[in-house]
Order: C-alpha cells, then structure tokens, then sequence
C-alpha cells in the first residue's frame, strides 16, 4: 500500500518534470520562432540557428533526470518501493525544487538569450560562436540547482 | 604557433592583370590587401552568377534526389578552368525548357478554366454566333442557383420575359432568357439570375470543348516529353553548378582590390612567409614582366592570423577562432587548449558504449559526406574524442547507460567523488591557464607581475585545497595565508596613493570569490555525465519492460537504436557547447585575448562541387 511520504516523493518528482519541462518548452518555442524567421531569409543558416534553438532544451533533460534518478532512489522504477515517512517525503520534495523553480525560469530566460543570439546569427553569420557562449551562460544557473538536487536527494537518508 | 607574414606588392602590366588575378587565387596564398587608391574591376559575373543559382534552385526538382549526406561532385581543377561554351548552351537550354514548360502548364491550366466555363453550356444546338439580338428579341445567357429557380421565374414572368433551361448540375441551373427588346429585366437580377459571359465567336460550344480539350493533351504530351528532357538533360549535366562555381569565381577575381597607374597595376596583400616563394613562382609563371617587392608588417598594421599547428591540435583551432581569433605576434592558445577539451569532452561524455558509437559513426558519416574545411576539423574533434569518451567510460564503468565494473567508481552511485574529481580537474585547468600566462610573463620579462598575479593565486587556491586533508593542514595553511599576502599587498601596485594601494589590494583579495566561481563551474562536468547516464539507462529500462513476448522484443531492439542515438546526439551537443564554454570562459579568461582576424586567402571557394587538384591547365 502506498504511503503518505511516496505520495509526496511523487509530487516532488513530477513537478520537477513538469515545472522544468515547461521552461524548454517555452524557450525552445521562442527560439524556434525567431530561427524560423531567420531561416526564412537565408536558408543556409539551418545549422547554425538549430544548436542555438536546442540550448534551452537542456532544463527539460535536467528536470526528467532529477524526476528519475528519485524514482530510482525510492525504489518506484525496480519494484521494491522504499517505506518512507512523512519527513522524509518531504525531503525528497524539497530536494526536486531547486531544479523544478530554477528549470522552469532560466529555460525561458535561456529561451530569450537564444532568441537574441539567434537575430545576431541571421545579421552576422559568423558570430554563431559568440551567440552560444552567451546563450550557454544562462545554463550555469541551471545546472547549479541540478547539482543542488541530486546532492540533497543523495543526501537524504532512507 | 601563428606564421609570421610578409606584405607582398606585385607591380606588373596591365595587359598581364587578368591572367595574374587567375593565378594567384589558383594558388590561394594571398589575402588582399585594400589601400586608399584601390580599384575593382567593372563587376558583370555576379550577374551571372545569381542566374546560375536560380537555375540550380528551378532544376532541382527535376534532378534525381541525391542520397542523405552525399558529397558534392568532384571536379578536376582543368575541368574547371576549362571553355565554357557547350555548358553554356546547356544551360541555356535548361532555361529555355524551364520557361517552355512553364508556359505550356500556364496555357492547360487556361484551357482547363475555359472548360470548366463551358461545360454547362455544352447542350446548346445553337452556335454562340446566334445567341444575343435578334430583331425584335434580346437574349441573355446565365445561371440561378436551384434555390431562386422559382423567384427567377416568378421575376421573368413578370417582367415579359421567358427561360429556357439549358442544363443543369444540381447547384445551378444554366438557362437563356429570351424577351422582347427594350423589355428592362432587372427584376430577374434582383431574384438572382447571373448573367454568365460566352465567347462570341466560335460555332457551337460543344465543338470549342472538344478542340480545348484536344489543345490540353497535345499540351500534356508536351510537357511530359519536356519534362523528360530536362530530367534527362539535369541528370548527364552539372553545368550549371560548374557554371555558377566558375561565375563565382570569375566575380571573386572582380572584387579583387588593386592599383592602377597608366601602364601597370600593383596586387597588395599578406603572404605568409614561408609561402613567398610559392607566390612569386606562380607570378612568374604568367609573366617575366613583373617586380615582386616585400616587406615586414609595420608596428601600426595588424596583419592576419594564419595558425600553424600540428595536424591533431589544428583540428581544434575552430573552437579557438569561434571566440576569438589569436592576434597576430601573440602567443596561439590552441597547443594548450587542445588536450584539455579533449580531455573534457570524454569526462562530459564519459561512457564507453557511447564513445564507441562516437568512432563508428563518426567515421561512416565522414566517409558518406566527405565534409570539407571547419566541417571536417568538428567531424575528427568529435572522432578524437571518441578516446577519451571510451576511457573514461571504462574508468567510471558505464557502458550504454549501465554501470558494469567500475574500475575508479560509479558517478551515478557516488555523485560525491565525482564532483570532487572534477573540481580537481577543474583546478588542474584553471592553473594551466595560469601558469601559461606566467610564461608569457616570463618570456616578456614580467617576473615579478608573474609571481604577484599568478603565483600568489596558485599559493592561495592550493592551500585552501590542502586545507581538506587532515595530513596537509598546517601547510595549507601557511601556503594560503602567504598567498593571500602577497595578493593583498600587490594587487594595489599600480593604483596612485596609499589609500588606492590599500583598497586595490583589498580588492584584489576578493578576486577569490572569481576563482571560487571558475572551478565550482567545472561541476558541470559531474551534471553532464550524470545526464548522459541516467537518460540512457532510462532508455534501457524502457526496452526491458516490454521485452516480454517476441513482438515485445523486437520493439526494444528499436527503443534502444532510437534511444541511445537520440541520447548520443543530445549528449554530444551539450558536451561540445559547455566544453567550449569552459575553455571560452573559465580557462581563456586567464591568459588569451585574441582579437585577430584570420587569414582569409583570395581563393577559389566552391559551394556545389569539389575541386580536385591535377595541377590545372598549364598557363599559357
């Protein structure tokens, strides 16, 4: 039988997926419209505007991974489901939240940097280098809060 | 290491001008140079060229589709630079065809409208000639929808005016009214009888239907045999492409900047040294009219960069020269740079399976697509890598997202040590950095801002990092607070004034939290590989739970192909862009500028085809 702290174990793990997964969703979106703006005016710069598109797609992976690797930690994904208190759901909630909030902004904020960088790569073909480096500098704070969660999800004892 | 350049002039006769442009952008070792009297030829070929590239554009369709990843056609470069009179005449007779054909589909689809026109009135006994006035009678052809037959009636009865229907489709039905003349039938309008226009001419309206018709099959037969003969004529020809890539080269030539005087003409621009001789070679060849002069870069010109490295880290200046190419008299960063993304990008991947995948597939879309220039160099990065990847994919025992004997320790099991070793990694690269800069310092005569900005550094962050271990405290210790020291006392050296000597060394101290921020970045490796892992072992974990019946079995086999490849490209993407990002931001921050422009020699570029190189047509 299912107990109170898998329940909010669960709701960790899945708000992490969804809050993450709308934040590359939106800026994949975004990023997707003005590439197709510019694509449209010079076909040839396909490539180099579809890595930049893909950037904000990251937050989504990281959230999906956060949500699994606690799947894996309670024992949901081998059959085994840990017996885990109402505390100790709690912090396995608490533990996805960095990713889920930080996964859900910096995905659109990166959205906008990619937006940006995109326009600059249909004006300067050339500067397609520098528009990644910006547009992967709003990551960092993504993939802070990812080390955030899965060091405090590891860190909770069962 | 960045070739040192020389400042050619070719002073030669104007008659030779052409032939020598040729030449030199044949042997594609000489970036031009603009100076304030600078002409170009009268540009015409650019024209051309735009023709040719709408040509390629209208043709496609017609030309058998090329394979996934094909390589461009080759082409031998006497081909290239021979007459092209008979491609001419090809392609003008592509354009010809194209224009035919699209005319011909224009005048079907004007017959077929015509046709649609006619067909309700297809029953009519009477030529057209005879519909319209007679002399005490005027008829009107049109249609009413079924709906406001009645009303129509009602209206034609009423204004003295009779209907005959002609045919009828169901919607609409197609009728003459005949009245007396004069007779105002606007009520008929009004119930919505719609006056529709025949020719005026032409005998009997089935007869016209039946020759539209017969005009729309001859014009059909037409235009498959065109079609077939454009197919046939694209697929035995890339006139066009060598077309348009010799317009294009011809229109280069025209951009070409130079100098005129009465009789002669002088071509300016940088050579590489070591390429001189090359150069007056080729002048030599179209000429003995020449003078050849060169100089050394004066100290405000900033000539170009050309790198040259050995084949392995040349395969990694583009990720160099992305950021920010190397200034020319500076040191080239990519010796340094090389090894360690190459190093990083396996941590990042870190899996064995995956790193197998890397090689084979790396080298089969190598061999499919042939890529060429920075194309090729990102193609054998990635093969390169491919070691590492598999390295340590071993180390950390992760094999297509499964952990198999591990021979240091599992990253998904003990995130822990794995941040740890990264960070080491992290400050193994900040201090390359670091200590490359010393020896630029070094090398420039700089000793003491060498120990005062650097070294003090290395002291301080060393420490701080023996500070973890119980055996190496007190030497930590002392190391960090004597680093801390001699930042705290110089970082102000070169500010005015006590006051600015103390707060620029205060500052200087909180620099640290910069160095902090530079290495708790490397974490990013621990998140990569983790990503990298715990998809893929996802991707297993969906396989295995539908592997219970042969149906079942076959559908994981595709699960994992699909899966992994899917994770490998993911992967692959995020290891490239935040391997570049660590070098870019982290490492280069400490020792490189850049600023430079590269070498971008006046040379024959192709889009459509490959030049093959067979030592040309000899020039005459």
């Amino acid at each position: 039988m299912a107990n109170i702290g898998i329940v909010i174990t669960v709701c960790g793990a899945a708000l992490c997926a969804i809050l993450a997964g709308i934040g590359s969703a939106v800026g994949v979106m975004a990023a997707g419209k003005a590439s197709a703006g510019v694509t449209s005016e010079n076909p040839d710069l396909f490539g180099k505007v579809l890595v930049l598109q893909a950037l904000p797609g990251t937050q989504g992976i990281y959230g999906f991974l956060i949500a699994i690797l606690i799947m894996v930690r309670v024992g949901l994904l081998g059959g085994n489901v840990a017996n885990l208190t109402a505390a100790q759901g709690w912090q396995f909630f608490f533990a996805a939240l960095p990713m889920a909030v930080v996964g859900l902004i910096s995905g659109i904020c990166q959205g906008k940097a990619a937006v940006a960088a995109i326009h600059m790569t249909g004006k300067q073909p050339d500067a397609s280098g520098k528009g990644i480096t910006m547009t992967a500098l709003v990551e960092t704070y993504a993939i802070l809060a990812l080390l955030a969660s899965i060091l405090l999800m590891f860190g909770i004892t069962i | 290491m960045i070739a040192s350049m020389k400042y050619l002039s070719i002073i030669c006769m104007k008659e030779d001008r052409d032939k020598l442009l040729t030449a030199l952008q044949k042997c594609g070792e000489i970036m031009l140079c603009e100076t304030e009297d600078s002409t170009h030829i009268e540009p015409s070929a650019g024209q051309n060229m735009r023709r040719m590239e709408k040509l390629i554009k209208d043709v496609k369709p017609y030309k058998e589709k090329k394979p996934l990843f094909a390589p461009n056609p080759e082409v031998t470069e006497s081909e290239f630079e021979g007459d092209r009179t008979n491609d001419l005449v090809t392609a003008g007779r592509m354009e010809a065809l194209l224009k035919k054909i699209s005319e011909t589909e224009s005048a079907v689809e004007k017959d077929r409208q015509t046709v649609a026109q006619l067909t309700p009135w297809q029953d009519l006994t009477v030529p057209v000639e005879d519909i319209g006035d007679t002399e005490y009678t005027s008829s009107v052809t049109g249609s009413a929808a079924v709906g406001d037959l009645e009303a129509c009636r009602e209206a034609a009865e009423a204004c003295g005016a009779e209907l005959q229907t002609v045919s009828s489709d169901g919607v609409r039905e197609y009728m003459i009214a005949v009245s007396l003349k004069g007779e105002n039938l606007s009520r008929l309008f009004d119930a919505g009888f719609e006056r529709a226009a025949l020719p005026l001419k032409g005998g009997k309206v089935a007869d016209r239907i039946r020759a539209l018709n017969e005009s729309i099959t001859e014009n059909n037969a037409t235009l498959m045999t065109m079609n077939e003969e454009l197919k046939a004529l694209s697929a035995e020809t890339d006139a066009p492409e060598l077309l348009y890539e010799q317009f294009r080269a011809e229109s280069e030539r025209e951009a070409a900047p130079f100098t005129e005087t009465d009789a002669t003409v002088v071509i300016e621009g940088w050579v590489p040294e070591d390429k001189v001789k090359k150069v007056e070679k080729t002048v030599a060849k179209v000429t003995d009219a020449y003078d050849l002069q060169t100089r050394d870069p004066l100290p405000d010109e900033k000539p170009p960069s050309q790198m040259r490295n050995n084949y392995l880290t040349s395969q990694f200046e583009g990720i160099t020269n992305m950021f920010s190419v190397p200034m020319y008299g500076d040191n080239d960063p990519n010796p340094v740079m090389a090894p360690w993304y190459w190093i990083i990008f396996g941590l990042m991947m870190g899996d064995a399976g995956y790193g197998l995948m890397m090689v084979v597939l790396g080298l089969i879309l190598k061999k499919l697509m042939q890529p060429k220039g920075t194309t090729e160099k990102l193609f054998n990065v990635i093969i390169y890598s491919s070691i590492t990847t598999m390295i340590c994919g071993v180390l950390f025992g992760s094999y297509f997202g499964e952990t198999w004997h591990p021979i240091l320790f599992s990253p998904m099991n003990d995130p822990l040590k794995m941040l740890i070793l990264t960070l080491i990694i992290g400050v193994l690269h900040i201090f390359t950095g670091m200590i490359t800069k010393i020896v630029y310092d070094v090398k420039a005569g700089r000793v003491w801002d060498a120990i005062f900005d650097q070294v003090s550094w290395i002291m301080v962050i060393t420490g701080l990092g023996l500070l973890f271990l119980k055996q190496t405290k007190t030497v930590g210790m002392i190391l960090a607070i004597a680093g801390a020291l001699i930042v705290l006392f110089t970082a102000g050296r070169e500010k005015k004034g006590i006051f600015g000597k103390a707060t620029g060394g205060l500052l200087g101290l909180y620099g640290v939290t910069g160095y902090m921020s530079d290495i708790l970045s490397y974490s990013r490796i621990l998140a990569l590989s983790l990503a990298t892992g715990v998809v893929g072992m996802v991707m297993n974990m969906l396989a295995r739970m539908i592997q219970g019946n042969v149906f079942g079995f076959i559908l994981s086999l595709v699960i994992y192909a699909f899966g992994h490849v899917f994770n490998l490209v993911l992967g692959l993407l995020s290891a490239y862009v935040h391997d570049c990002r660590l070098q870019y931001i982290e490492f280069y921050s400490k020792f490189y500028d850049g600023n430079g422009r590269l070498f971008k020699p006046f040379a024959i570029q192709t889009k459509y085809i490959d030049l093959k190189d067979d030592g040309g047509k000899e020039n005459g």
